[in-house]
């Protein structure tokens, strides 16, 4: 799922050294375009999915969708990272909504509870 | 000239992942408050590497039994095959504490009602493991490690035997990194792509590797002068098609069998595969199983998910996007209802790997995860030898290599190396090479397109590379068959781009610098996978390498193959070493 930033929501990170996605994308694919200050993946096919960009983005401006290739248009996948979890938002080439919320590391209540 | 930044370190770790973090943690415990820790990172640590899209189970955990039985399943999974059991015991018998460990440091576990963890099939237990790297990685920033991010290492410095330290470039500020250990640790990965994907285009990578892994460790090892082990032995992804997901959250969340398009769960029926154990099978058999059934007209090959529980699919599905998210929106825009028909599965491009199932790496002596290169020590999926380690076994892996380093520091005096002005330079023109020659080259002229008219891009290069792995030695849409007449075809082609090509190679900027360099590595794994294939006269693997000229196994190579590379002549030359079997029983069967 190459990552792609929408120019309305990404801000090019402003203020950081360098943008989150570039700073953390394990395949060094992220990129400032120089003239536009926005965000894009150099390499579309060079991408693995991990998702770390989109999940990184402060602005929720990047977005997953399939590869034309291997599924078909439209569907989504969105996450949005709480402190503990995340939330995944599953649109499918129908528009059906799944929603999924997924525990990312132990919270105080789980302590708790032990 | 680049400028210059040079780093000295106690302990030197290369690649900041799994092994990595968890080898300076370790080193601090057992090294002191006063030992200097630096972690060299190619990427950013937070997110870097193999687990950087999350896992949703720990595939080593001693659920059941002792030690000893979790070798004798490893064993089992490689057709009884020769493992390292030494160094496959010392992992198991730290396991546990390993994952005790990481829960202790906000990993989410999954539990049953009796508080113990929950667990998937005999060796695996389930996990919340999305942000399994930035707790990892936490792990290395407990232990005050130096982090170097964006630092591409492109060789070792090796001085009369022994490895005094590493030299690279920074992929952002486009200096030259100097490193010099008293000890250094080389844990920077396996070799994803040097076969061609079944995916093109925008979904080259959708692969089940983690691509940006493209055999740093094993070159870098095999220029050192270091003996290699087992790189006959690929592993061929047998997974979800065209995500490449894995399959054993379905086979066990589902109960879904494998099933050709007869409907027949064939491991399970067909006496050929109930032979090596039915749908407990090991790795390779299970591959070959998919191959043989596809191969015969009984395809396409699906686990069949039908007749599990259907309320169980939301479950699967969370499992997923803890670790392959991409598969279940692949179910949405395809209309697959897992719990209504069956998945599709394919087999990918064949990796070389260490710590899953397969066991390729650097050979190490006894269980100090220190190479035959004095003071060079290797994890995660560098260390051969040693297969089904997976995440879990290679942060104990891990451990144990700091625990080594840190041991030998106080036993010996080791002290840094001073490094030749004359070496620095040759190395820093060779770290740049690719970079200088786009220079050069592009004086010579450019095409309209702005492409040089005498160079070679990365890209171009890999193409190639992969092309003849996949034509000459046993790719995906080669059914993986391999035989002396096409290796003798893939030897010279691999050998002409080595030593004649590379002179073309050309990068435009630090991200092609990059590119540069892996396909430099990748080719020299190339040449190791070629030769110990081409060595091991025998098929003892069958999913993983079908020789068609020696399809049977051999008793004659009942060992391991090592190999060494001769610089001079640039053979790799191959032998066999001996297996030594510690936990005792039929090595073709479990022992629980």
């Amino acid at each position: 799922m190459p990552p792609k930033a929408d120019p309305t929501k990404c801000d090019g990170c402003q203020g950081e050294s360098e943008p989150l996605c570039e700073q953390v994308c394990p395949g060094n694919l992220m990129t400032l375009d120089k003239e536009t200050r926005k965000a894009y993946c150099r390499e579309p096919g060079d991408c693995w999915d991990c998702m770390t960009c989109t999940k990184a983005c402060p602005r929720q401006a990047i977005q997953t969708t399939l590869q034309y290739q291997i599924a078909y248009f439209p569907g989504k996948l969105i996450p949005l990272v709480g402190t503990n979890s995340v939330t995944w938002t599953s649109i499918d080439c129908h528009g059906r909504v799944e929603r999924f919320v997924m525990k990312t590391l132990v919270s105080p209540d789980d302590e708790d509870e032990d | 000239m680049a400028e210059r930044v040079y780093i000295d370190a106690d302990v030197l770790i290369l690649g900041g992942g799994t092994a990595g973090c968890m080898a300076a943690w370790e080193a601090r415990r057992t090294g002191g408050e006063d030992l200097k820790i630096v972690i060299v990172e190619k990427a950013f640590i937070r997110h870097s590497g193999c687990l950087s899209a999350g896992m949703n189970a720990l595939n080593m955990y001693i659920n059941q039994g002792k030690p000893e039985d979790y070798v004798s399943y490893a064993r089992y999974d490689m057709c009884g095959a020769p493992i390292r059991e030494d160094i496959m015991l010392s992992v198991a018998n730290e396991v546990n504490d390993t994952v005790k460990i990481m829960e202790e440091s906000g990993l989410p576990m999954k539990k049953k009602e009796d508080g113990r963890y929950l667990n998937r099939g005999k060796w695996n237990i389930e996990i919340n493991g999305s942000l399994l790297k930035p707790i990892t990685a936490a792990k290395a920033i407990e232990a005050r490690a130096e982090i170097y991010n964006r630092v591409y290492i492109t060789d070792l410095i090796v001085k009369d035997d022994a490895c005094i330290g590493a030299v690279g470039f920074g992929v952002r500020d486009g200096k030259f990194y100097i490193c010099r250990g008293k000890v250094t640790m080389l844990c920077a990965g396996g070799a994803a792509g040097l076969w061609r994907p079944n995916n093109h285009g925008d979904a080259h990578h959708r692969i089940w590797y983690f691509p940006f892994n493209a055999g740093s460790s094993y070159a870098m090892c095999k220029r050192a002068g270091a003996e290699m082990t087992t790189f006959e032995v690929r592993f061929v992804p047998v997974r979800t098609k065209d995500t490449y997901s894995p399959t054993g959250t379905l086979s066990i969340g589902m109960g879904a069998p494998m099933v050709n398009s007869l409907g027949q769960a064939f491991m399970k029926e067909d006496p050929h595969y109930v032979q090596w154990g039915g749908h407990t099978a090991p790795t390779p058999i299970r591959a070959y199983g998919f191959q043989r059934e596809t191969i015969a007209h009984r395809g396409p090959v699906f686990m069949d998910t039908t007749k599990g529980d259907p309320a169980k699919v939301t479950g699967i599905k969370g499992q997923y996007l803890d670790m392959s998210p991409s598969l279940v929106l692949y179910w949405g825009c395809n209309d697959i209802d897992p719990s209504k028909e069956p998945v599709e599965i394919d087999g990918g491009d064949p990796n070389i790997v260490g710590a899953h199932a397969g066991m390729a790496g650097a050979w190490t002596r006894g269980t100090s995860r220190e190479t035959t290169v004095g003071r060079l020590y290797v994890s995660g999926d560098a260390l051969g030898g040693a297969p089904s380690r997976f995440i879990s076994g290679s942060w104990t892996c891990g451990r144990i290599t700091g625990r080594s380093m840190a041991q030998a520091l106080k036993a010996n005096s080791y002290d840094y190396a001073d490094l030749e002005p004359a070496l620095v330079d040759a190395l820093e023109e060779r770290t740049f090479g690719p970079l200088n020659n786009y220079l050069g080259r592009a004086k010579e002229g450019l095409w309209t397109d702005g492409t040089l008219m005498s160079g070679i891009s990365p890209k171009q290069m890999e193409d190639r590379m992969q092309k003849i792995m996949e034509e000459y030695c046993g790719g995906r849409t080669r059914w993986y068959f391999i035989s002396e007449p096409y290796l003798n075809i893939a030897r010279r082609h691999i050998k002409r781009m080595r030593n004649d090509q590379l002179q073309y190679l050309c990068a435009r900027d630090l991200h092609d610098l990059q590119l540069a360099w892996d396909v430099i590595n990748r080719l020299d794994v190339c040449q190791l996978v070629v030769e110990h294939i081409s060595f091991r006269k025998e098929t003892r693997f069958p999913g993983y390498v079908l020789r068609t000229d020696y399809p049977e196994a051999d008793p004659d190579y009942d060992c391991f193959i090592n190999s060494k590379w001769d610089p001079e002549t640039d053979e790799v030359v191959c032998f066999k070493v001996p297996y030594e079997q510690i936990v005792p029983g039929d090595r073709r069967k479990e022992t629980i």
